[in-house]
């Protein structure tokens, strides 16, 4: 493996390095606190060094508005729509993101694979950085670590006045060629500690859902949750969708669209009659929770959850899945040492 | 999952993409249900198998999984039932014989033929459930030498949202099939069984290790058919069910049909019920 010294005088010429050969999509700065993932026309808006952004790159796989197909109501015919492949530079991934651009991509290859998504996501070239974890990732309860690089081209570790670049794949070999970086010999720096932890190894988790069905804490996670979805929106592995059709104002034309959905919206389990198989929002916190942690994870041995922590941080009633996880962790150790 | 080892994406099928099909036919079963006959272009073959949906769509108005009605032996076009739930089928119903029509699929697990052949069949309907049903009923009655008794056991709300009377009479005239209604309320004119579909099964005279079942209705029916069945003595393997759930997309992507871990869209409509007993949200 090759490693660089990217000094932080010398980022901003990193990513115009990066802009001339590609498109450069990054973390930029919002507001305040906020960071959003954005194409990048100024090298010098790109933030290596945030906590999270509202949204994953999925964003950029799975819009969150995609067209389908374009029809005319006078023909009554209609066109597929020409999705753009992402021949993109993603820049200052976490390991989490990436993590959940590995379990969309399961979700997108099962059974029918999907080109819309494989054709956005083909393509994509990743550049990972490593993280301090705040007071909402939980990413090494699910074995994914700061200073993980899966799926990466290239990853950066931070260092106390600049990165260490380590390069990865051919891809990212490319992608320095012509740019004159001094070797980095020392070994990296060992990344932060976590402030959240799911008190339980993942291969017990499993069962511990199991025996959850029933717990109380979905109906006490339910006084509190509004059923916004917005937990849903956040999500990096969340990927379900509605479709509906757009008519352009003339009436003549218009478009078929998917958009994504969320399964703690009421409407998410309706059909045609008004029968709503989830109809409390208990029983949708659930689904939420065991979509995260128990039935895409007993088909593929790997939790859905990335531990990012955007639920919880963004839930508008306080709602943290950590804690919903380490009650039901809590209550089964409590059920097994209970005198029978 | 190494993406190197898939097919280029752009050799993969486009999963959303319609067939312009052909409305054929059009004929009001009842005060809220449609006929249309449907026929794919130059006349394709749907190859679908009793209990599969298709999703059909009208641009502008948008898209829905229904049920096959017909059999897979009625060749050349397909059938479909619909029931008047919403803007889609409003302006389904508005539709001429010779509108085109967009159709994806067939999807879903159907009805494994196989597992009924050489055996009884008993199929439960309870209103529009009588729609996909019908597709294996007329497969069975089609395929007649291949299968034994065939016993048909539907119920109705009234007597006016029967469908398909003109099959109904046939099937009761004939002497191979047993076939029984009930209605909920009936008319002045009503003659016949009075109660809910589970007040027939009782009276069946049933071959019980030979028998194989098939049930499709409302949501709230599927317990207390089971729950007859059960006394009535026929073992949950000889069981199968069709199930509705908000089977949006039709290719196990968007999410809507989910129960617990299984999507309706791959592993139903049609299921064993061994394979769904423990399911919590499945009935």
């Amino acid at each position: 493996m090759v490693q660089f010294y990217l000094e932080d005088e010398r980022i901003t010429e990193f990513v115009a390095h990066l802009m001339n050969r590609h498109p450069v999509y990054a973390p930029h700065r919002k507001g305040e606190k906020s960071f959003s993932f954005e194409r990048t026309e100024n090298a010098a808006d790109v933030v290596l060094d945030y906590p999270r952004t509202m949204h994953s790159v999925k964003k950029f796989f799975l819009p969150p508005r995609e067209e389908l197909l374009s029809f005319d109501l006078e023909e009554n015919d209609f066109q597929t729509a020409d999705i753009p492949t992402s021949a993109a530079v993603f820049l200052g991934v976490h390991s989490y993101d990436l993590a959940a651009v590995g379990r969309l991509d399961y979700n997108f290859t099962v059974g029918s694979p999907e080109r819309n998504y494989l054709t956005r996501r083909q393509d994509a070239v990743f550049i990972g950085v490593s993280f301090e974890p705040d007071a909402y990732h939980f990413s090494g309860s699910v074995g994914i670590r700061p200073e993980d690089s899966t799926g990466c081209d290239i990853f950066l570790t931070r260092l106390f006045d600049g990165y260490v670049l380590e390069v990865l794949t051919p891809k990212g070999q490319e992608l320095l060629e012509g740019l004159d970086l001094p070797a980095h010999d020392a070994g990296k720096p060992v990344t932060g500690h976590f402030q959240q932890h799911i008190f339980v190894p993942q291969a017990k988790l499993g069962e511990i859902m199991e025996r959850s069905y029933d717990n109380a804490v979905w109906e006490e996670t339910a006084e509190k949750c509004v059923g916004c979805g917005t937990c849903n929106l956040v999500c990096p592995t969340c990927y379900c969708f509605n479709v509906e059709e757009n008519v352009d104002i003339t009436v003549t034309k218009g478009s078929r669209e998917r958009h994504w959905d969320g399964c703690m919206l009421r409407k998410f389990s309706e059909v045609a009659g008004g029968e709503v198989f989830r109809e409390s929002l208990a029983s949708r916190q659930r689904h939420r929770v065991f979509r995260k942690f128990k039935y895409i994870s007993d088909q593929t041995g790997q939790p859905w959850c990335v531990g990012c922590g955007r639920c919880t941080a963004y839930c508008t009633a306080g709602i943290s899945i950590v804690s919903i996880v380490n009650r039901l962790i809590g209550d089964y150790e409590r059920a097994a040492v209970a005198p029978v | 999952m190494n993406l190197s080892e898939l097919k280029t994406p752009a050799e993969l099928e486009d999963l959303y993409q319609p067939v312009m099909a052909q409305i054929k036919e059009v004929k009001r079963l009842s005060a809220m249900e449609t006929y249309y006959r449907v026929e794919l272009p130059g006349g394709e073959e749907l190859g679908h198998v009793p209990g599969q949906f298709v999703e059909l769509s009208i641009f502008g108005v948008g898209e829905a999984p229904f049920s096959v009605s017909s059999s897979p032996t009625l060749k050349g076009s397909f059938e479909l039932g619909v029931r008047r739930a919403g803007m889609l089928t409003d302006v389904l119903l508005r539709q001429q014989p010779g509108t085109k029509i967009g159709i994806r699929g067939p999807f879903g697990n159907g009805i494994d033929v196989e597992k009924f052949k050489g055996k009884d069949v008993l199929i439960v309907a309870g209103g529009i459930g009588l729609v996909p049903m019908r597709s294996m009923i007329n497969y069975v009655i089609d395929n007649r030498d291949q299968f034994g008794k065939l016993i048909i056991c539907y119920g109705s709300k009234t007597d006016q949202d029967l469908l398909f009377t003109d099959e109904l009479s046939r099937w009761e005239k004939d002497p191979s099939i047993d076939y029984r209604v009930t209605v909920d309320q009936g008319s002045g004119s009503w003659q016949g069984n009075t109660g809910v579909i589970t007040t027939l099964i009782p009276g069946l005279d049933l071959d019980l290790p030979n028998t194989v079942c098939c049930i499709c209705g409302p949501p709230v029916m599927y317990r207390f058919v089971l729950l007859s069945l059960k006394s009535k003595g026929l073992a949950d393997e000889n069981i199968y069910m069709s199930l509705e759930r908000r089977m949006k997309c039709g290719v196990g992507k968007c999410g809507h049909c989910q129960i617990n871990h299984s999507y309706v869209c791959q592993d139903g409509p049609v299921y064993h019920y061994p394979d769904i007993k423990s399911l919590q949200e499945a009935l």
